[in-house]
């Protein structure tokens, strides 16, 4: 009989395979870092030197992963190793270490003593210091495995179609996970922003995290099927889920654009978040880009981008894509710099309350204290708009709330072509749209709509507003759901404003193959999402019945309470 | 030797950056201190991560660095240096 374990979703992917425990401190330390079993006496120096060697290994392995996260994964993920590299090696540490082995205790419980409190004090701080607690249990168990004697467990060598439980992942496991051979993996705790999570997702390995007690009943090789995107796993799935859940896991590319069963075209597009990314993409079958986010082009560094340089930029992404949009009719949509909210830049001198989620925020910084950084990325834009490769080239504006502000934003992007035009220098006026983030964007979208080409909703943003739930708040998490009926009337009200404008998504929720049928039959026109989710949301478009999706949307938009909003759409 | 310096790096003194300062105080014989300009938070050591992680250092803060030992003026140049880059190397 098979019974369903709930979690968070992590990595919006499905896998079948064989439960294997890796859980390192397993049996060894509960949760709060009490020993359930001390060690047998050793003399002073034996134990210190138990803890220099644990030590030395363990900066010799983070120095590994470290290298091996920023080939596979990225520089920026790789940062935690180094981080914790540091911790390893603090001569705070070392000194209560050295100071609880005099007193005569091994060296295990020297090191939990040691780590204890600054745990604590950590704990007791907000938000990124919070994290930090984190870090210092990651370092603390690595250093009880080493002095354990027990070689890591390599997860590098796991059996094809394993699913990797665990009490909590650190990045470093996740990193050796092969995307390839790993069916699933699911925690008992950690949130969908955890180091793990993130890492896990880049990889596109189905991942459910936060799943609780109930994981620790699973015993090593009982099949579960792992539902990254409504966060379940079924445990002893029938032959039919087994099938269902299989097939997700390996879902090839598909080149050409999509239509429903129907015969409506439905553009599948991908969102990056740097000009890099756009190979990856065409690769997953991206008819274009839904969301090219320029915020990498503004962060990490002293100072501004200059024009000539977003021009290559935006030109290196139009090129790529150029021969896909031409095939597909797809669009290459770049949002202008959607900066502040919990997007800092340092050269800016952003405050997280004034420039935070209801502060001077996106085109609200960028008509107001940072216009000259809006025209410089608006002339680029245009110089690339009145080239062959811009002719699929369409820029959107973040964060609009009013009709002024976006008059506001038209007016300069025809300033700025006339001013280069004046120069000699060729430009155009790209297709315009608008971002639906906010309530007043959506009560307003008819006067939008009127100005402008397209609307895309950011359903990221539009439900944290919507339901006044900051995103980066733990305690906000269960409100921050895109289906409550409060969003979804605000996508329909928006569709039913568009007029002559298309619609197109770009928040994580586009992403849901579960919600493919929903979006189109609620009208959507453009569905954008991280490249791993492409194959599986150009699948689910091509059996959708038009008709049918619309009853179901009409269902859906009837709803009164989340509950009655997932029977309605099937997924519980 | 005593310089003030302002943090750049976005994040403050956490993570990556603080990592790179840590590891580069760690490299000089001289004793080297950090603390935050403002508010009267005693110096800590520069080379404990635990320590200046645990600062709460953010970016745009100023920090009071002060070195003691023959290579002090070489190891406030290469944490200034670190402090004051958007991206670390």
């Amino acid at each position: 009989m098979s019974r369903t374990l709930n979690g968070i979703g992590a990595t919006p992917r499905r896998g079948v395979g064989a439960a294997v425990w890796v859980d390192r401190t397993d049996g060894a330390v509960d949760s709060d870092g009490t020993p359930r079993e001390e060690k047998a006496p050793e003399s002073p120096e034996a134990a210190l030197d138990r803890f220099e060697a644990a030590r030395d290994a363990g900066v010799t392995e983070l120095e590994a992963e470290s290298e091996r996260t920023a080939e596979r994964v990225g520089e920026s993920e790789a940062e935690v190793f180094d981080a914790h590299k540091q911790f390893l090696l603090d001569p705070t540490i070392e000194a209560s270490v050295e100071e609880a082995i005099d007193t005569g205790k091994s060296a295990e419980a020297a090191v939990r003593a040691a780590f204890a409190e600054p745990i604590a004090q950590f704990e007791e701080m907000d938000g990124m210091m919070a994290e930090r607690a984190d870090d210092l249990r990651d370092v603390r168990d690595r250093l009880l495995r080493l002095l354990s004697g027990a070689t890591r467990a390599d997860l590098s060598t796991l059996p094809s179609g394993t699913v990797v439980l665990a009490d909590r992942l650190t990045p470093s496991d996740t990193v050796q996970l092969d995307p390839e051979v790993i069916a699933g993996v699911v925690t008992a705790r950690g949130g969908r922003t955890s180091h793990a999570a993130i890492i896990a997702r880049s990889l596109g390995i189905p991942a459910v995290v936060g799943v609780g007690e109930a994981l620790f009943e699973i015993d090593d090789g009982v099949t579960l099927a792992v539902d990254g995107t409504a966060g379940t796993v079924l445990v002893d799935p029938d032959d039919e889920a087994i099938e269902a859940y299989s097939e997700n896991t390996a879902a090839a590319a598909i080149d050409d654009a999509v239509e429903t069963a129907d015969g409506t075209p439905i553009e599948v597009a991908a969102n990056l978040g740097s000009s890099a990314a756009a190979a990856a993409a065409i690769d997953a079958g991206a008819d274009g880009v839904g969301l090219f986010r320029t915020e990498f082009l503004f962060l990490d560094r002293e100072e501004p981008p200059s024009e000539d340089e977003q021009y290559e930029a935006y030109h290196e992404v139009c090129a790529a894509f150029e021969d896909r949009c031409a095939s597909s009719g797809g669009h290459v949509i770049v949002r202008t710099a959607d900066i502040g909210g919990d997007k800092p830049i340092d050269y800016l001198d952003l405050d997280s309350v004034e420039n935070g989620f209801l502060g001077a925020r996106g085109i609200r910084l960028s008509l107001e204290e940072h216009a000259g950084l809006f025209k410089t990325q608006i002339r680029a834009l245009c110089r690339v708009a009145a080239e062959a490769v811009g002719e699929h080239l369409a820029v959107m504006f973040p964060l609009v709330s009013t009709v002024e502000e976006l008059d506001a934003a038209i007016d300069l992007v025809d300033a700025a072509v006339a001013e280069l035009n004046a120069e000699g220098i060729d430009a155009a006026a790209p297709e315009l749209g608008v971002m639906i983030e906010t309530p007043a964007s959506v009560m307003l979208a008819d006067a939008f709509a009127d100005r402008v080409d397209f609307l895309s909703i950011g359903t990221n943003d539009l439900t944290q507003y919507v339901l006044a739930a900051q995103r980066d708040l733990d305690r906000m998490d269960s409100y921050h759901d895109p289906l409550a009926p409060a969003v979804l009337r605000a996508i329909d009200q928006t569709v039913q404003a568009s007029g002559d404008a298309w619609v197109g998504m770009c928040g994580e929720m586009a992403g849901d193959p579960a919600l493919t049928a929903l979006l189109v039959g609620l009208g959507i026109d453009e569905l954008s999402m991280s490249a791993v989710t492409i194959p599986d949301v150009k699948r689910a478009v091509r059996d959708i019945d038009r008709t049918e999706a619309e009853a179901l949307a009409a269902d859906v938009l009837a709803c009164e309470t989340r509950g009655d909003v997932r029977s309605a759409i099937g997924l519980e | 030797m005593e310089r003030v310096v302002t943090v750049v790096p976005e994040d403050g003194l956490h993570a990556r950056p603080a990592a790179k300062f840590v590891e580069t105080a760690g490299t000089y014989d001289a004793t080297v201190t950090v603390k935050p300009a403002d508010g009267d938070r005693s110096a800590v050591a520069a080379d404990s991560m635990l320590a200046v992680t645990g600062l709460g250092v953010k970016g745009g803060d100023d920090v009071v660095l002060t070195a003691e030992g023959s290579d002090a003026e070489a190891a406030l140049d290469a944490l200034e240096a670190i402090l004051s880059k958007a991206v670390t190397e």
